[in-house]
Formats: structure tokens, C-alpha cells, sequence
């Protein structure tokens, strides 16, 4: 028997072209590091190498021959928050597109190519970019260094692909959000009452009536706009020659033209005055549900930081304050989810963010209870400097699912941060820094942090319960 | 937004541009890449402690962490009948609290060594493990040593965990694919534990702390349990945790295995949903289970129909039709038993076509073996992943626990490359034809029976059912 303690994680890609459902794949994987033995914990340190090509391609290279595989990941600095505002959901039915054809490949041509050569590959939409990954075989890289650089230089779509992958992203909509309980809550949702500029507030996922409008026009577009080298980084992770693998990317992607880059729209948010309550119902939930987001602090600032480890202290492991009130206390669930963006992790973005957490609870609890139950947990942290024991505990944990994101599936989790901190800081060894900014976090600092972000006025709180049972299935309602 | 006036014009010409050159140009065939490089399993050591308890040893990786999971051979197969997911109960009340620790110990000090600890409950097996700091090995051991030989079942938490329970399998039980997922293995298993997936309402409620702790004692002990320790950590000074903490328990129960006796129970069942967005397919049969000589063609054959995405039934209704976002199929193994199923949630207009397709698709290879190179394909897929499959901490605990749990012995992991790839297109046309059978499935569908009923008309059976 097995139950999903952490449905809203497990919703953690938009749009995972490709599931290869079968293989129990790797999780983990471990880069060469420079340890200075067992105890050295803190002196852990990957590998890696920077530099641009003329053509302004980011290049992240990061060693480890631990196993003969190695994970190509290509990030675009293409975002669902900045897709155009009549075609909502189009940056995500893109991604879809970028396995459709290419120069020298047809219709499933990638993919077969990435999956006979001995490897999985997978694409996804987030906030601040869109990435595609394979993981193969080491003796493959060229393989797919090539293929990437194919579909980096042109894509060749047509009407009927088009219209089969609209069908598939409908059928993808359908299955994560419509024909479920719970559907886009709250990854989805949240964003979209919490934040007030469109780019930030819009249904990522789009209207089925804007993915179905799409044209191939629409497509070529917004290739030409965004996919270009100058707006994309390339990481490298795993077992190759450097010597080797610069040659290969010379000479794939040298030759692609750099493109003339929209200026970035202005993704900032206003600063929240007064809480935000807001209600839907849901035809397919027998429970409620309740989440509360709060707007976070700018990325890379001391506060942010801070959000990170009051974030462990908060709402990471059975000995967090949210699960020790809330489950262990009060009874009102069986799990506390949470943390910094829902669809990724607190490094991969560059913009707005929220902290968030949620729950399911029973049709008998008053949803106000939660709220104060939260505010009750919260309260410590925003009333004194946090004990040292707390704070230890809560870096440990941090340091420790680092790691995890680190060796994540095969490289591909240390290639995510290299891209990464290359699109949106232009510094990727800044992943052997993280551990030491972490560590200049100061109870008082926590404290400050508390106060100014986990404000009731800061926060918004979405409460998704279930609709009458003769009701006809179609999930989620309207706002209100 | 402006760029997509201002880039609209551009994009004209560049379309142009772009199918002139991919006209004109010759494609290019991809790089071959270079010599394979020899990939070996990595090395584990087994021993034994003396009063029975199996151990495992994975020096594995640079990442400074480590995974420590006690195995043990106590399921929800080893539930009495009535009471279906007090093993469930079990696990979660292992977490609150030991003779010497409490709830709220436990939590700090495995996250003092920056992990949780987690109490898994499977239909074979459970797991109470936890993922470390390397430098915390040895106490972290000491630490799942004790949830799993000394947990306390305070009575004061059962309410509250019942509560929990109830509320999980009420939300489970209104998720379409938990829907199909039941109706497909009661089916399959009728009465006999693997027929049940989730508890009732009614069983989480009559279940005691005495039946609780009657579970634990009849099901838990040294010789049902095997310790997995893999990742970096230093071999002695876990050796010695191993020998203090996991050396000195009971032998315990022997191991209580229930193979099922499943034939095919061919027949279509459709769960009602009113207005549902699409409709949850569940398609599928028993099948030789892993230790069956046919185990590996098996695999390779469900890879080339529908377990890759460039196999044929995920090619023909996701890429050709649009009429599904990830259909797949798997075979789902448990211990000396295994059946194959495709699963899809497909677009309810096709919900009729979808099941000609899939049908379609075995029917095909039935009658003609698949091409030398599309075959050659899927093998060097599955060799492939093969490396991934063993190269983290949880993906080798998971082969070595599979392994071990069907019997199949140490040289199955070292002669599965070679095995998948002695496989001939003619043993993928027996196999499909001789185990995929379509007039032995057992198929159910979760949809708007309104709209669906007409197009499921050709498939039904003389024991169908409708709720």
C-alpha cells in the first residue's frame, strides 16, 4: 500500500515531455569532489569550469568519473512567466515542440537517438527558463552535443505535429490538473493570487483555448526570439575529457548566430500590504485542502539566505516546528509540504518567489485554526534570536538536502544548478559558495527575516474544498 | 508583448530562410561517439550476523552521505484478512517513539545528522532507513536499529494515526488511477492480499494496539530483516555499529511468503466517473514472474511495445494520435509474481480507439517479429540504463533488494547486459505472442460511462461490470 505524502512535489515539472515510466532510474549521483576525508563534510567541492563562446553560449563543465555516464543539459532563458500574453501556456507547448524535428532530425528522431544510444532525456517549463537533458553512456557525449546543437540551429515543425502535440498538452492538462483532485493545487494556483504583475500571475499551464489557437507562425516565432545561443547556458556533468568536449562544442555550436534578445520585462512584484484569503471548491476532493504563501526575499540577499534555513526550520522533516504542531500536536494532517518554489528548488529562479506551504485536514476542521496554529508555530521565530542548537540543526539539513540536489538523477541535478547560476548570476562555481552563505546567517538575522517576511499581511492563504458530491466532475472552479 | 509583433515579420523570413536550407542540405547522420567503456555493477560485500540478520555493505560514490535501510520480509501480504493496512498502521506508529527515544527524539536526532527517518510499508516488504551525513554512519544505524527492534506503539497517538489513515485513503480512492489501480489488482488477486490496495475505513477502525503489536511480533526479527548501508562511509566503524546494534536481537519469525495462484480473468470493467476530463485505462494479464527463464525477454519485450517512449503503443497514441500525455507499460513484480499492464489516461472520445491501438499494436508484433534494428534499439536502451540503474545509493539498494528478494543470485546483475542483449526478434514474437495475450486481458476503464459505453461495446465480456 503506498500512499503520496507529497502530491504537491511530486507535481514537481510543468511539463516532462518524455516519462519513461519503466526504469527505476537512478537518483543519485556523485561528481568528483575534492573531500578531505569523511569528517570533512563542509570542504566538499565540485569541479567546474566556465567560459563563453563568441557566440555568447554559456559553458559549464564539471568532471566526475564515478560512472561511465554523462548528463548534456541545455538551459534557455525562457521562462512560462514572459511567453506572450495572448498565447498563454505557450512556452510550455514550445518545449514540447523542440522534440518535434530539427535539421537533420524528423519527428521522434531525438528521442529514439537519445534512447538507442543507451540514455533518458526529458525537457520541462519552469518560471525563468525551459531545459532539456539527456543522460548517456559517456562514450556518447558527441551524440548529444550534436543533437542539441541541431535543434539549437532550427527547428522544422509542421501543422500536423503541431496539432498532435497541442492533443498532447491538452491530454497532459487534463490528466495533471482537470481529471484529479486537487488539480493545480497549489503550484498552479497560488501564484496566481499571490502575485499582482501578469507575468507572475497568469496561468502558466495556459487556457485550452490559447494552447489550441497556437500556430506554427507563433512557433517559429518565438524559436527566433528566445533560442538562441547568447540566451542559453550548456552544462556538462559526469564522466569525459575536457580537452575533448570543448573541441565537440566548438564544433556543434560555434557556428550558431547569436540573436538579438528582447529587452526583460519588468517581473517585479509589488509589496504586499494586506493578507489574501481566497476559496475554490473542487468537485473531485473529499477533503479540504489549505496552503499559505508568503513573498519571499530578493534572491542572493542575506534574507534569502535566511528564507532558506528558517524554511528547514519551519516546514523540512518530522522535527520541524510546522510538523510538530500541526501533525504530532493538533492531529490536523498527516504530512506538512513545503517550501521555496514549488517547481524547482530555492536556486533555479531569477524573479519573484514564494515560500509556501499546504496541507489536507478533515471537513470538521475550521480552517482558521490552521491559519493560527501556523501563526503559532511561526511565533518563536519572530519574537527572539533563534536557539544555536535550532540553527545547527537547521544547516546540517540544509547542507544535506544540498547534496541531494547536487547528485540527483546522474548529474542532472548539479548540471540544473551549473546552468542555472550561469543564466541568472553568470557564475556557476558559486555552487562551492552556497554552504558558506548559508553559514552567515545569524539568529538575529532569522529573527529580522521572521518579522519583516512571515507578516499575515505578506502572505496569501488559498483553501480548496470539496464541492457537493452530485456535482459533475470538473475541477478546479473559478477564483472568487 | 512586443516581441511578438516586432518579431513576427522577422519570422517570415526566417521560415523561409530555414526551409530553403533544410531542403537543399543533405541531412546529416548523428556521430556514432566513441568506444563503450567497460561498466561494471559496484562492488558490495554481503555477511550474515550470527542470529540471522543479512547485511549489505555499498561503498558507493564522492557525496559525502550515506543510506542505511533495514529490510524486513513483513508486508501487507502478512496482514489477516479483515484487517487490511494494519501493517500501515504499524509502520507509522514504529516513528512514534521507542522504549528510549521519543517521537520528537527521533526526529531531532536524525535530522542532527541531516536526514529523517522513514518507516515504508510494501506489499512484501517494509523498510525503516534513513539518508545521512557520512560521519553520522554509525549513529544512524544505532538509530534504525532501534525504531525497527524496540518501537514503544504508544496507545496515545493510534487515534490520531487511524484519523491520518482514513483521510489518506479517502483522498486516495477519489484519484482516478487509484480507482483503475484497485479495480485492476481485485480483479487480478480477488482475496488474496495483493487484491487489496488500499485499507477501508472499516478495517483502519477495527484495527487494535493489540493487533498492531500482534503484527510486529508474528512478522518482525533478525532473521526476516537485511541491512543495506550505501554510499561513503567508513566500512569498520559501521561494521561495529552493525554488530552492537542489529547483533544482540532475537531471531524472530522465519519468513512467511504467500505466492498467489492468478490466472488471467479476462474481462472489462468500467468504474463510473460522471463529467470525468478523460478516461483511466488499466490494461493487462499475469505474466512469468522473475525468476521465470522467459523474465529478461519479457522485460525487453515490454520495453519495445509500450515500457520506452520510443516504443510502439506510446509512438502510435501519444505521437501519431495525440490521444494520451504518458501511456506506458510496465510489468509490475512482486515476489514470485508479476503481471504486464499498459496504463493511459486517454481523451475520452478515444477511449475505444485507444484500446484498438493498444491492441493493434500487440496484434502486430504477434504476427511479424520487429525488425533486427529497432530491436537493437530497445537493447541498447535498456543496457543503457542499466549504468543509471546502478549508480546512486537508493538505485543499488534498489536493484540489490530486488535481487534479493526474488532469490535471483548474485550473477543476475552481472549477466543482465548480456542477457538483453542475446534476445533475437523471433523471441519478441513468442513472447508477445505466447504471455500479451488481448483475449485474456483483464481491462478496466475509469471514465464517463455516457460517453463511453457505445465505444467500449466491442471489448466487453460476458462478465462485465458497470459501477
Amino acid at each position: 500500500m503506498s500512499f503520496a505524502r507529497n502530491l504537491a512535489r511530486s507535481v514537481f515539472a510543468l511539463a516532462t515531455v518524455v516519462s519513461l515510466g519503466v526504469c527505476a532510474i537512478a537518483q543519485e549521483k556523485k561528481p568528483a569532489a575534492k573531500m578531505s576525508g569523511e569528517a570533512g563534510a563542509t570542504a566538499f567541492q565540485v569541479p567546474v569550469e566556465y567560459y563563453k563562446l563568441p557566440n555568447g553560449l554559456r559553458v559549464v563543465l564539471s568532471q566526475d568519473h564515478t560512472a561511465p555516464t554523462v548528463c548534456v543539459a541545455v538551459y534557455y532563458r525562457i521562462g512560462f512567466r514572459i511567453e506572450p500574453k495572448d498565447r498563454t501556456g505557450f512556452a510550455h507547448l514550445f518545449e514540447h515542440m523542440m522534440f518535434q524535428g530539427s535539421q537533420n532530425l524528423g519527428k521522434m528522431e531525438f528521442i529514439k537517438l537519445v534512447q538507442q544510444n543507451g540514455g533518458t532525456l526529458n525537457g520541462s517549463t519552469r518560471f525563468d527558463f525551459t531545459n532539456y537533458f539527456e543522460i548517456l553512456p559517456s562514450n556518447k557525449l558527441e551524440t548529444a552535443l550534436w543533437a542539441e546543437a541541431d535543434r539549437m540551429n532550427g527547428l522544422a515543425v509542421t501543422e500536423e505535429n503541431l496539432k498532435n502535440q497541442q492533443g498532447v498538452v491538452g491530454n497532459e492538462v487534463k490528466v495533471n490538473v482537470l481529471n484529479r483532485p486537487y488539480g493545480a493545487f497549489p503550484w498552479l494556483q497560488m501564484p496566481q493570487y499571490a502575485n499582482t504583475n501578469w507575468y507572475n500571475a497568469h496561468n502558466f499551464y495556459g487556457d485550452l483555448k490559447d494552447i489550441e489557437a497556437a500556430t506554427i507562425p507563433d512557433v517559429q516565432s518565438f524559436f527566433k526570439t528566445f533560442y538562441a545561443p547568447n540566451n542559453a547556458a550548456l552544462a556538462i556533468v559526469g564522466d569525459f575529457e575536457t580537452a575533448q568536449a570543448k573541441q565537440w562544442i566548438e564544433k556543434y555550436f560555434a557556428g550558431i548566430k547569436a540573436s538579438q534578445l528582447p529587452p526583460a520585462p519588468d517581473l517585479s512584484e509589488p509589496k504586499q500590504e494586506k493578507e489574501k484569503r481566497v476559496k475554490e471548491t473542487d468537485a473531485l476532493a473529499k477533503r479540504p485542502a489549505i496552503a499559505i504563501a508568503y513573498h519571499m526575499p530578493e534572491r542572493n540577499t542575506p534574507e534569502y539566505y535566511a528564507m532558506g534555513l528558517i524554511s528547514q526550520i519551519l516546514v523540512e522533516g518530522d522535527d520541524s516546528l510546522l510538523y510538530q504542531e500541526l501533525v504530532q500536536k493538533r492531529g490536523v494532517t498527516a504530512g506538512v509540504n513545503g517550501g521555496i518554489n514549488y517547481l524547482g528548488n530555492m536556486f533555479n529562479y531569477k524573479g519573484p518567489m514564494l515560500w509556501m506551504m499546504d496541507l489536507r485536514y478533515d471537513n470538521a476542521t475550521n480552517p482558521d485554526t490552521i491559519v493560527q496554529a501556523v501563526d503559532g508555530a511561526m511565533e518563536p521565530l519572530r519574537t527572539r534570536p533563534v536557539d544555536k542548537a535550532t540553527l545547527d540543526r537547521a544547516m546540517v539539513k540544509l547542507r544535506s538536502s544540498l547534496y541531494d540536489s547536487i547528485g540527483q538523477f546522474s548529474g542532472f541535478g548539479l548540471a540544473d544548478l551549473l546552468a542555472s547560476f550561469a543564466l541568472f548570476d553568470d557564475d556557476p562555481a558559486r555552487v562551492n559558495s552556497l554552504v558558506g552563505q548559508f553559514e552567515k546567517v545569524t539568529p538575529e538575522l532569522i529573527q529580522k527575516t521572521a518579522q519583516e517576511y512571515l507578516r499575515p499581511e505578506n502572505r496569501t492563504v488559498l483553501i480548496r474544498e470539496p464541492k457537493a458530491a452530485e456535482a459533475p466532475a470538473a475541477a478546479p472552479a473559478p477564483k472568487q | 508583448m512586443k516581441y511578438t509583433t516586432s518579431t513576427k515579420t522577422l519570422l517570415a523570413i526566417g521560415m523561409t530562410l530555414m526551409l530553403a536550407v533544410f531542403t537543399n542540405a543533405q541531412k546529416q547522420a548523428p556521430p556514432q561517439g566513441t568506444a563503450p567503456k567497460p561498466f561494471t555493477v559496484p562492488a558490495h560485500e554481503n555477511y550474515s550476523l550470527p542470529n540471522g540478520t543479512k547485511v549489505t555493505l555499498v561503498p558507493y560514490g564522492n557525496l559525502p552521505k550515506v543510506t542505511v535501510s533495514a529490510v524486513v520480509s513483513a508486508g501487507n501480504l502478512n496482514e489477516p484478512a479483515e484487517l487490511t493496512g494494519l501493517a500501515d498502521l504499524m509502520g507509522t506508529l514504529m516513528k512514534e517513539g521507542t522504549k528510549t527515544r521519543s517521537s520528537k527524539q527521533i526526529a531531532e536526532e536524525s535530522a542532527n545528522m541531516g536526514g529523517s527517518l522513514d518507516v515504508n510499508v510494501g506489499p512484501d516488504e517494509s523498510d525503516v532507513g534513513t539518508d545521512v551525513l557520512s560521519e553520522f554512519a554509525p549513529k544512524a544505524i544505532a538509530l534504525v536499529a532501534d525504531v525497527t527492534r524496540n518501537p514503544l506503539f504508544p496507545e496515545s497517538e493510534l487515534a490520531r494515526i487511524k484519523n491520518d489513515m482514513i483521510r489518506q485513503v479517502t483522498i486516495q480512492r477519489s484519484v482516478p488511477q487509484s480507482i483503475a489501480l484497485e479495480r485492476f489488482r481485485k480483479l487480478l488477486y480477488g482475496q488474496h492480499p495483493y487484491g487489496t490496495v488500499f485499507a477501508t475505513e472499516d478495517s483502519i477502525n477495527k484495527s487494535t494496539l493489540a493487533d498492531i503489536k500482534k503484527y510486529y511480533e508474528t512478522n518482525f526479527g533478525a532473521q526476516r530483516t537485511h541491512l543495506y548501508v550505501a554510499g561513503r562511509f567508513n566500512t569498520a566503524a559501521v561494521k561495529k555499529a552493525i554488530s552492537a546494534s542489529f547483533g544482540t536481537w532475537a531471531k524472530g519469525p522465519a519468513p512467511a511468503p504467500d505466492v498467489p495462484q492468478v490466472k488471467p480473468n479476462h474481462t472489462l470493467d468500467l468504474t463510473d466517473r460522471p463529467g470525468a476530463a478523460q478516461s483511466t485505462l488499466y490494461v493487462g494479464l499475469p505474466v512469468p514472474n522473475a525468476t521465470s527463464e522467459d523474465n529478461v525477454l519479457l522485460t525487453v519485450t515490454n520495453a519495445l511495445l509500450g515500457g520506452s517512449f520510443g516504443s510502439r503503443i506510446t509512438s502510435n497514441i501519444r505521437e501519431q494520435k495525440g490521444y494520451t500525455y504518458s501511456p506506458s507499460s510496465q510489468i509490475s513484480r512482486r515476489y514470485h509474481d508479476s503481471y504486464w499492464v499498459e496504463i493511459a489516461d486517454v481523451t475520452t472520445a478515444h477511449t475505444g480507439d485507444s484500446l484498438k491501438e493498444i491492441f493493434g499494436e500487440i496484434d502486430r508484433l504477434q504476427k511479424e517479429a520487429p525488425p533486427e534494428a529497432e530491436l537493437k534499439g530497445i537493447q541498447n536502451f535498456l543496457s543503457g540504463n542499466f549504468i543509471l540503474q546502478n549508480s546512486s545509493r537508493q538505485a543499488l539498494i534498489g536493484q540489490l533488494r530486488f535481487v534479493n528478494l526474488q532469490g535471483l543470485g548474485d550473477s543476475w546483475l552481472s549477466t543482465y547486459v548480456q542477457k538483453v542483449n542475446a534476445v533475437t526478434p523471433k523471441d519478441v514474437q513468442r513472447i508477445a505472442t505466447e504471455y500479451i495475450k488481448p483475449e485474456q486481458m483483464t481491462i478496466v476503464v475509469v471514465g464517463d460511462k455516457a460517453k463511453i459505453s457505445d465505444q467500449l461495446a466491442p471489448y466487453m465480456t460476458g462478465n462485465s461490470q458497470t459501477h
